[in-house]
């Protein structure tokens, strides 16, 4: 018999359009599913990995996920929770203020003037290696044991993000539109508030975005330190007990929580200021 | 009907009305040299209005007590130790990790969670955890620097092999480019910023996990020595760690790691 | 009456390096109100550098540059670019109001009377992203006249259009012009199309000199088909062939 020269190829090709179509959204259906799968699989590992890391380690440093989530779920249940989360998210925020109200003006004069980015950037610059620790330390040798310690850590480690992304933005700016304002006239007020600003805002949006992930940890490090309430007030007093669980129970918690308001509060503020742009329209 | 002339005034005009000493002082030497006496003066003016901020004189007096006797170049020996050991293992294993994570979409789905949740995890936790497990002594600040380190190298390294562009692989591929020159042409210069990127990461990172190791571990260390002098409520002696340890990680930054990290993405910056 | 007065213009770019390069060399016309002036050449002759002088974006080396208005106030210039140039972040009216002086009733009737005359007053509130590349032209366009300049300038405003759409809007373009009358300096490298907008042509040479003033007195409204527009455009043409004989840099230019 003889053998075909060409073989079948290995899917039989659509017919028609449409079904070409269903097959290839049959085939994005498989693929996510497979992603979930391995999503699933890959939290499974870490869990995996922490339960069998508990049972090898010297009795009591390690607790177990399971020992973890009751511990969390107490904490829950207790509403110890809700006072002091509080007073770490507006101790954050507030220092985050402080950042963008610091930040931005200088982030702007660094983007605009050439003066003040050769005065700025060196400063800027050697404040955005500074190790957190020491941000820490002297917050609170400063304020000593007070909710003004953490804000002004989380000031200190912000700013810089925000200053070099504003002035990156500035720099972005689209120098056609400057040239436009200028040629119908338009002072320098208006240029400001019309061309410069809006084309910072999302930039401003990725500093906080950014910076956010570092500020609630220092946040939380200062308070370990010397707090007198919040998450890390209450991770140093279960740290001092030995109480390993309450201490990874509490961390846990406030990780969830802040990447919870990282991801819904942050973004969807982010798409209701730059509604203007495409991208942003087709998310909603 | 009165007529209004808007002249335009050509350069020439308004270099006359600007003169040589006001340029010099507008340079950028001059801004930078501007900066460093403001910050200077500022740091006198907050030891003056709070008298638990040292000022200069003070910290300038610890250090040198410091440097003589003997305390500086021992403890960051062990902390350099302690910090070169992990940020290696932490390059090693990140690239290795991001590669995999970069090349593979199904290998991003099964890591990505990890990662995530690798860099939402303070270093302060693991400074506690290790302590508790490893004891005193160089593995507690090692694992901490390792494990504040590598979540940073991954995803910029993931990112850098994402990045090597689909078109550019797909013309190598139908000129035939070898396989070898295909990763030495292509895949290294493309990731080797990145790679250079990640490390900067790690190094800022993994610095400040090293220093609260330390802080937390009291086996010496740079760290150590700075809360022996904040215990003994003597913040000149911290003040004066934090200027070496501030000082060393800058140095290690701005001198090696920023010129590396230009020279690596050479020919994207030639753009604009 | 002179509108706009250039004299003895003269832009180096680099003045006093090595690499000093001279793009406009001792420049001078006068432009009368309410006509329409071409200004014409190959790339690389100045004729961008010329409008940016004029508008104030960039500063000239020597000469002298000034536009007149009446009733004693500032001169008031519109501006059309090469792209549309709409704050992408403004809707469609906001950003015409944008560029006028005074944000009151009248001004906003002036932006609706252009929107309509472009045909887009249905527009007004969307965003430029939302429009197509010929849309946000034409509300580049109704833009420069709303704000009633004294002198109006456009840069090649139809290079980036394909051909079909750039025919409308020049016939657009010139039913705006008919009535509203206001000065206008066109500037472009397509001498077909000088020659259908405008009464008078200035062509420039490489090096930034005038070459020729060619004064265009054929009635309005003008259109491609007309052969009395045609035969004009075909002389027009052959004298730029000229220049191209006699000044070697233009050869590889037009």
């Amino acid at each position: 018999m003889a053998r075909p020269v060409i073989e079948a190829p290995p899917t039989t090709p659509a017919g028609t359009w449409l079904e070409g179509e269903e097959l290839a959204r049959r085939a994005a259906a498989r693929t996510r599913r497979k992603r979930l799968a391995l999503l699933v699989a890959g939290w499974a590992a870490m869990l995996g990995i922490w339960q069998v890391a508990a049972y090898y380690l010297p009795f009591g440093t390690l607790p177990n996920p399971l020992e973890v989530s009751v511990e969390m779920w107490e904490i829950v249940a207790s509403g110890a929770l809700v006072s002091d989360f509080l007073a770490s998210v507006l101790k954050t925020f507030a220092g985050f203020g402080v950042a963008v109200l610091i930040g931005a003006p200088v982030g702007y004069l660094m983007g605009r003037y050439g003066y003040w980015r050769a005065f700025f950037l060196d400063g800027v610059t050697v404040a955005g290696t500074i190790p957190a620790l020491t941000y820490a330390v002297l917050s609170l040798i400063i304020f000593g044991l007070s909710n003004l310690g953490p804000v002004l850590a989380v000031a200190l480690v912000s700013t810089p993000y925000v200053a070099l992304n504003v002035a990156e933005g500035i720099r972005g700016v689209d120098q056609n539109l400057v040239k436009m304002s200028q040629a119908f006239g338009r002072s320098p007020q208006q240029i400001r508030r019309e061309v410069f600003i809006p084309t910072i805002v999302p930039y401003l949006f990725a500093a906080v975005r950014m910076s956010f992930a570092v500020a609630w940890k220092v946040e939380a490090l200062t308070e370990v330190f010397g707090g007198t309430n919040g998450v890390g007030f209450q991770i140093r007093t279960r740290y001092q007990l030995f109480d390993i669980t309450g201490v990874i129970a509490w961390m846990a918690l406030f990780i969830v929580f802040m990447l919870l308001i990282e991801r819904l509060l942050l973004r969807k503020l982010e798409q209701r200021v730059l509604a203007w742009r495409p991208e942003e329209r087709a998310a909603r | 009907m009165t007529d209004t002339l808007t002249r335009r005034r050509s350069t020439e005009e308004i270099a006359r009305s600007r003169p040589a000493w006001q340029r010099r002082l507008t340079s950028d030497r001059a801004a930078r040299l501007t900066f460093y006496v403001v910050a200077f003066l500022f740091w006198i003016a907050l030891a003056g209005l709070f008298e638990r901020i040292p000022g200069p004189p003070s910290v300038v007096d610890s250090l040198v007590e410091e440097f003589r006797r003997g305390e500086v170049f021992g403890n960051f020996a062990d902390t350099f130790y302690r910090f070169g050991i992990g940020v290696a293992l932490s390059v090693g294993v990140g690239i290795l990790v991001g590669v995999v994570i970069g090349l593979s979409p199904m290998a991003r789905a099964f890591l990505e969670s990890p990662v995530l949740v690798g860099l939402s995890i303070p270093a302060i936790m693991w400074a506690f955890l290790t302590v508790m497990w490893f004891g005193f002594g160089h593995t507690s600040p090692i694992v901490t620097t390792f494990l504040t380190a590598v979540p940073f190298v991954i995803l910029n390294v993931a990112q850098g092999v994402q990045g090597v562009s689909r078109d550019l692989r797909d013309m190598s591929s139908s000129y035939g480019v070898p396989l070898g020159r295909r990763v030495r042409e292509l895949v290294l210069p493309a990731v080797a910023g990145y790679v250079v990127a990640g490390l900067r990461f790690a190094v800022i990172m993994g610095w400040n996990g090293v220093l609260l190791a330390e802080w937390f571990g009291g086996s010496g260390g740079a760290g150590y020595r700075a809360r022996f002098w904040y215990d003994a409520n003597q913040f000149a002696g911290f003040a004066a760690w934090v200027v070496l340890f501030v000082g060393v990680i800058i140095i290690l930054d701005q001198l090696l790691l920023e010129r590396l990290s230009r020279r690596m993405f050479r020919w994207r910056d030639a753009t604009h | 009456m002179a509108v706009l007065t250039v004299n003895d213009l003269c832009k180096t770019f680099g003045a006093g390096t090595a690499r000093s390069n001279r793009v406009l060399d001792h420049i001078s016309f006068d432009v009368r109100g309410q006509t329409f002036v071409s200004v014409v050449g190959p790339s690389g002759c100045g004729k961008s550098t010329l409008l940016n002088i004029i508008s104030g974006v960039e500063t000239h080396t020597s000469g002298d540059v000034s536009v007149t208005s009446d009733e004693g106030r500032p001169a008031r210039l519109g501006y059309v670019f090469q792209d549309p140039r709409l704050l992408p972040w403004r809707t469609v009216r906001k950003n015409m109001l944008y560029v006028q002086d005074k944000d009151d009733d009248q001004a906003r009737r002036r932006v609706s009377t252009y929107l309509d005359m472009v045909g887009l007053g249905q527009h007004g509130d969307f965003f430029p992203g939302q429009l197509s590349g010929g849309m946000q032209q034409r509300v580049g366009i109704a833009r420069a006249f709303a704000v009633e300049p004294d002198l109006l300038i456009m840069d090649e405003p139809f290079s980036h259009l394909d051909a079909i759409t750039a025919r409308g809007l020049r016939a657009q373009l010139q039913d705006i012009w008919a009535q509203s009358r206001k000065t206008v300096v066109f500037v472009t490298h397509d001498v077909v199309e000088a020659v259908e907008l405008s009464d008078r042509i200035i062509v420039l040479q490489p090096g930034g000199r005038i070459f020729e003033d060619i004064p265009i007195d054929l009635p309005r409204p003008r259109r491609q088909s007309d052969p009395a527009v045609a035969t004009l455009q075909a002389e027009v043409l052959a004298r730029l062939e000229k220049m191209k004989a006699i000044t070697p840099q233009a050869a590889t230019a037009v």
